[in-house]
């Protein structure tokens, strides 16, 4: 275990309305950790970063907790080169929703991720070589076990809220049924308590488009290397799942790619990502080269996903996420929410299709049943599965709300 | 205090008088919440809201109180026989469609229901259709015709009418004259402004 609480007091140097400049560390668990499938390893780390300072009571913590292909740097910069702040940088900072003037606020990269935390893309310390598909099977619930060793470490006694979107919500939802009586609010948007049929079908097709790259070569590839194409096509088929008919059409329409055009900005990629030469190294008749403004896009996507992710850990958190099914592993939502002692706020978006506003009120109406705090609210926005992320002054009043 | 506010504060207390402290009571139609947060504050119930609006069910949300958004049927439809103390239905009548199928439904989720509306029969408002020939304008219907949801106007006889015409028992029912303060016992669908009704199966 990390000694990490002097770190706490740590000020990060911040702008007004702004998390600023911020650090991530380790937390080392030396102790074994045995996973809901039985399998244990002999220790994990968890990459994670803190945004404000935790009060002498410390019961001022609030936990996000991220999505699929999301990291533990959800706010701030980490240097003043970068192009981007952190996934959830308008909901927190100084005076923002999550406000980090009043509130701690931590976020971990998942155990099975690959942003640094423990992983298949990790050494095994056993062999020396990355663990690969010899990690343990990864559930939500692993996750959220994990955390809670984590927040152990740096001496956190409650947790005044846990949110998050997506897969985050399914770990929000998770907490409030494993430590009960620790977190206080959950927050859960744009999730479900039950992964449904569209969703497996959506996440198996990203997983085939991994198995079947040769380079993939049975989970055993280089860091450099791997089903780099795969992962790509597994990215691309993902992301047009987070957005929506309506938002792809205006961002995009039929809009044709100039002759001769590179697909999208980035400095970082190399000439030969930028030829799209790592998605079809089979050079396509002229037909079909990049026509359309949406192809473009979705192969920027594609290509810049796997300077960032790893291949294994994707097979894996996307069977998390699979696997994740409150009702089946309790009997039933109500079983599942009986010991929920938290106040709870559902969000769902009108156009979200991956994680529909039905399966959000779904979760808010067992809780409902099982005699529990909870509200349900439900925004009209025409960004698909990703306006939880959106930059809306609604939203903000109500997380706002129901922290204060 | 505005007449608008004056009026919600009295129909609140009737409402209050007839719920049981920490009952599970059920708000649909239940706004920012107002009624609701008296409840909590006087009478210690276990609140749910319901209603159509975001910017509501933020407003409730703030005020510390459990709410949900979307469609009051199908919310009630989620839940089995019995599950709330009191269902209640504060100025939400007469925007339902199918009023009837409502109550219903609400009087098989809920122990009790309370229902509050306007009268319509309210002889100001008789007067204003027979001799203006217009639809009523004032502190209580403050909209333009033209700038009003679709309403279902009742009287305290239509109500009584559906409640007989269904078997409904009218366990408590509380007539308020024109200024929705001293009870109207003569000739309530002509001179009582406001009604409120306890409802049992």
């Amino acid at each position: 275990m990390n000694d990490a609480d002097d770190d706490l007091l740590v000020n990060t140097r911040s702008e007004p309305g702004e998390v600023g400049l911020v650090e991530a560390r380790d937390f080392v668990a030396g102790t074994p950790f045995t996973f809901d499938n039985g399998q244990t390893l002999p220790g994990f780390t968890l990459r994670y970063e803190t945004y404000g300072r935790l009060n002498a009571a410390r019961d001022n913590a609030i936990l996000i907790c991220h999505a699929l292909s999301g990291d533990h740097h959800c706010a701030g910069i980490h240097s003043l080169n970068d192009r981007k702040p952190g996934w959830w940088n308008n909901l927190i900072g100084p005076g923002k929703a999550v406000d980090t003037n009043t509130f701690f606020v931590l976020c971990a990269n998942v155990i099975g991720g690959c942003q640094g935390s423990t992983g298949p893309s990790s050494l095994d310390p056993r062999t020396g070589r990355p663990y690969g598909i010899t990690f343990p099977a990864v559930t939500i619930r692993d996750m959220v076990r994990t955390q809670k060793l984590l927040l152990d470490s740096l001496g956190i006694q409650s947790l005044y809220a846990a949110i998050g979107g997506s897969m985050g919500g399914m770990q929000v939802l998770q907490w409030g049924i494993e430590y009960p009586s620790f977190v206080k609010r959950l927050l859960a948007m744009a999730t479900t308590a039950r992964e449904g049929a569209q969703a497996i079908a959506f996440n198996e097709v990203g997983r085939q488009a991994i198995i079947q790259d040769p380079e993939w070569n049975n989970g055993y590839y280089p860091k450099s290397g791997g089903p780099r194409v795969g992962l790509a096509i597994a990215r691309m088929m993902a992301h047009i799942t987070y957005l929506s008919d309506a938002s792809m059409d205006r961002k995009f329409g039929r809009k044709a790619v100039a002759a001769h055009h590179k697909p999208a900005p980035a400095a970082a990629m190399d000439v030969s990502e930028l030829s799209m030469e790592g998605i079809d190294p089979v050079a396509p008749p002229a037909a079909f080269n990049v026509q359309f403004e949406v192809e473009s896009y979705l192969r920027y996507q594609g290509q810049s996903f796997i300077n960032r992710f790893d291949a294994n850990s994707y097979l894996y958190i996307t069977r998390a996420l699979d696997q994740f099914d409150l009702a089946a592993a309790h009997g039933s939502l109500e079983n599942a929410f009986a010991k929920v002692e938290a106040a709870t706020l559902v969000v769902g978006f009108t156009s979200d299709w991956l994680f529909p506003p039905d399966q959000n009120r779904a979760i808010a109406l067992a809780l409902l049943r099982a005699g529990k705090r909870v509200s349900y609210a439900e925004l009209s926005t025409d960004l698909g599965h990703d306006s939880f992320l959106l930059e809306s002054p609604q939203l903000y009043d109500l997380v706002r709300g129901f922290l204060n | 205090m505005s007449l608008h506010a004056i009026k919600r504060t009295v129909d609140m207390q009737i409402i209050a008088e007839w719920v049981d402290p920490r009952s599970r009571v059920l708000d649909l139609g239940c706004g920012r919440g107002v009624l609701l947060d008296y409840l909590k504050q006087t009478k210690d119930v276990h609140p749910v809201g319901v209603d159509l609006d975001f910017d509501k069910i933020s407003a409730c949300v703030r005020r510390g109180l459990t709410a949900y958004q979307g469609d009051m049927m199908a919310f009630m439809q989620a839940f089995p026989a019995g599950h709330f103390d009191r269902v209640i239905f504060s100025r939400t009548l007469e925007e339902l469609s199918e009023p009837g199928a409502v109550i219903a439904e609400a009087l098989r989720v809920g122990k009790s229901v309370t229902v509050g509306f306007v009268n319509h029969a309210y002889w100001k408002n008789r007067a204003d259709i027979f001799l203006r020939g217009r639809k009523p304008l004032n502190p209580v219907y403050t909209t333009e015709w033209f700038e009003s949801r679709p309403t279902n106007p009742v009287s305290i006889a239509d109500f009584e009418h559906l409640c007989a015409s269904r078997k409904i028992r009218i366990a408590r029912r509380a007539h308020l004259s024109g200024d929705w303060k001293t009870t109207c016992g003569f000739a309530p669908n002509l001179l009582a402004g406001y009604a409120l009704y306890d409802l049992t199966q």
